[in-house]
């Protein structure tokens, strides 16, 4: 464990290294965030509440999904399908580690420098520059494991793409369109609740909701009682589980292609 | 113990056969026209610990294929092998903690970090102690001077500084065997000998047990006291050096540009040099397709600067070169019976 938490370290370091980009992360961000201020405004006009949800509470939502969608993309698989076709991957498998946790730890690692540059600011913009009122409620405190079970479900289907490398050599296509899907269907791009109720009835029982609704419902509207978020904590540690297995059982099929057909 | 026991090995990769143009590409997509290639056909040997082994042969003579093998990267499709009594691909977690790997066209250094955080991150995933870990880095700084190198970022090291750390990279959780292929690809003579006494030291002061492949004869001859030569999946020879060192160490080819680079000049140097030095001279003559006219002369039979002073006062010569025989040829001599 202990050297895998190395990795995290390593690549906290990798992204603080170019303070340049650094930088203008932070900047792009909050040009962002002014453009979805503007943009919601204009869609609510005046009127109090869209398909049940407040301005606040909309602009909430889209403000926090992109910055989780900023925290969960980060282009593991892309870098997989780098390493396994240059053949990069061969200095990994001579090292004592094993393939998944390694990317899984310099994912996170990744992802924690983009907490510094992406999510704090947000929050803080919203705080004190769009003053967002912000509701009371437990949700709060179930945010952090939601957001961390919602990381790993990310991470076995990028993981899951990436290992797609191994057969079609190009992985433009699958990540893509992967992406796509995510974005629309996990309510990223856009609440759930706008979605026809027939629709969001069948994503609900897809495992993407449970990468960006979960965790934004649970601050959004954070003053529902506490089983509704342990069912929701429940619903997404199933996810994270189903996704790992089989990411799991993808690696010991693909690793045959490369052990078999060679690198 | 024997620390590698090798026998009978292969691996055959199934390659599809891939046609031209876009019509050709566009058939492939729905091909099941493969061809087998034996990269690996049937290699035994056993490497005793604290060897210095070389594993040479030309491009595409399976070397590669074979330490992939050795490291638990690949599956052999058949025979034996077995490194401190396991099967690598089988154990390759616990298989990978008593070995050290470098390829010499990939780093395992962190590009974007200073080199001494890979170490660091290293020594995290080997478990090594940190005094142990101070000790080897100490060594080496001794060595090599690496110490001013540390703060530097991977990517902005030279080829030669790059491997230099990739080598102490390999050895810090001091491994009982580490596998070197072609260390010393794209370097300077002097990065070279730093290399090469790197390497004695450590399998002097360590006894670790080293595989190196190598396209440099001269890495082999400062290093190895066994080599084994493979050339299409086969083993050539496997054996002392000396007998080999007798046979490439005698050959010199001398490069010449003659004024007249013509096909009677060509047919009047032959002519002359057997009238000279008599017909079992040890003198082949060829001509390059750059201009050069190639003398390769077996020294156990005529003196190199003999052929050089009888050339140059016959011939108008505008430049020479010596150069030491190439890998290819040392093969070629094999094949045509030269160790036997």
């Amino acid at each position: 464990m202990r050297g895998y938490l190395a990795f995290v370290r390593g690549a906290i370091m990798v992204g603080v290294v170019y303070r340049l980009g650094f930088l203008f992360t932070i900047l792009g961000n909050i040009i962002y965030m002014i453009i979805a201020y503007f943009l919601w405004r204009s869609i609510y006009a005046g009127r109090e509440i869209l398909n049940g949800l407040t301005f606040d509470q909309a602009l909430l939502y889209i403000a926090l999904g992109s910055t989780i969608f900023i925290l969960l993309k980060t282009y593991t698989d892309w870098g997989m399908a780098q390493e396994i076709r240059d053949g990069t991957i061969s200095v990994y498998l001579t090292k004592p580690i094993d393939y998944q946790l390694y990317n899984l730890f310099t994912t996170i690692g990744f992802a924690s420098t983009s907490i510094l540059t992406v999510s704090l600011p947000t929050v803080i913009m919203l705080i004190f520059v769009f003053r967002i009122h912000f509701a009371i409620g437990a949700g709060y405190l179930f945010f952090p494991v939601s957001l961390l079970l919602a990381f790993i479900i990310n991470f076995n289907m990028d993981y899951a793409v990436g290992l797609s490398a191994f057969y079609t050599e190009s992985i433009w296509g699958i990540s893509t369109t992967k992406e796509i899907i995510v974005s629309v269907l996990s309510g990223a791009l856009l609440p759930l609740q706008f979605f026809p109720a027939a629709i969001q009835q069948i994503l609900m029982v897809l495992p993407f909701q449970a990468m960006f609704f979960t965790p934004l419902m649970m601050v959004t509207k954070p003053d529902q009682e506490v089983g509704v978020f342990l069912q929701m904590l429940a619903v997404q540690a199933a996810w994270a589980a189903v996704t790992y297995i089989a990411s799991r059982l993808l690696y010991s099929q693909a690793i045959k292609v490369l052990r078999v057909a060679g690198g | 113990m024997t620390l590698i026991h090798i026998q009978d090995l292969s691996k055959h990769f199934r390659i599809l056969n891939r046609h031209e143009g876009v019509k050709g590409a566009v058939r492939d997509l729905f091909s099941g026209d493969y061809r087998t290639v034996k990269a690996v056909d049937g290699i035994s040997f056993d490497i005793e610990p604290g060897e210095i082994v070389g594993y040479i042969g030309p491009n595409g003579a399976g070397k590669s294929t074979t330490i992939k093998m050795m490291t638990g990267i690949l599956k052999p499709s058949a025979g034996l092998l077995q490194v401190n009594g396991l099967v690598p691909y089988d154990n390759r977690m616990r298989q990978a903690m008593i070995m050290g790997v470098v390829f010499g066209q990939r780093t395992q250094l962190w590009w974007d970090l200073p080199v001494i955080e890979s170490f660091k991150i290293l020594k995290e995933i080997y478990k090594v102690e940190q005094k142990m870990f101070d000790e080897h880095l100490g060594m080496f700084n001794e060595l090599v001077g690496l110490k001013a190198l540390y703060s530097q970022q991977v990517r902005t090291l030279s080829l030669g500084q790059r491997m230099l750390c990739d080598i102490t990279a390999s050895f810090l959780h001091n491994p009982q065997v580490v596998f070197l292929d072609e260390p010393t690809i794209g370097l300077d003579v002097s990065i070279k000998a730093k290399i090469r006494s790197l390497i004695l030291e450590l399998n002097r002061t360590r006894n670790t047990t080293i595989i190196l492949t190598t396209h440099d004869l001269g890495d082999v001859e400062a290093l190895c006291r066994r080599i084994i030569i493979i050339d299409k999946g086969k083993t050539l020879y496997d054996g002392d050096i000396k007998k080999v060192n007798a046979l490439f160490g005698a050959y010199r080819t001398l490069k010449l540009q003659l004024r007249d680079f013509t096909d009677a000049t060509l047919a009047a140097l032959q002519e002359r040099l057997t009238v000279r030095f008599g017909t079992g001279h040890g003198i082949t003559i060829a001509q390059t397709e750059d201009f050069w006219t190639d003398v390769t002369i077996d020294q156990a039979r005529t003196a190199l600067a003999d052929v050089l002073g009888f050339v140059m006062s016959n011939f108008t010569v505008t430049d020479v070169r010596i150069v030491e025989i190439t890998m290819e040829n040392v093969v070629r001599k094999v094949y045509d019976g030269a160790l036997q």
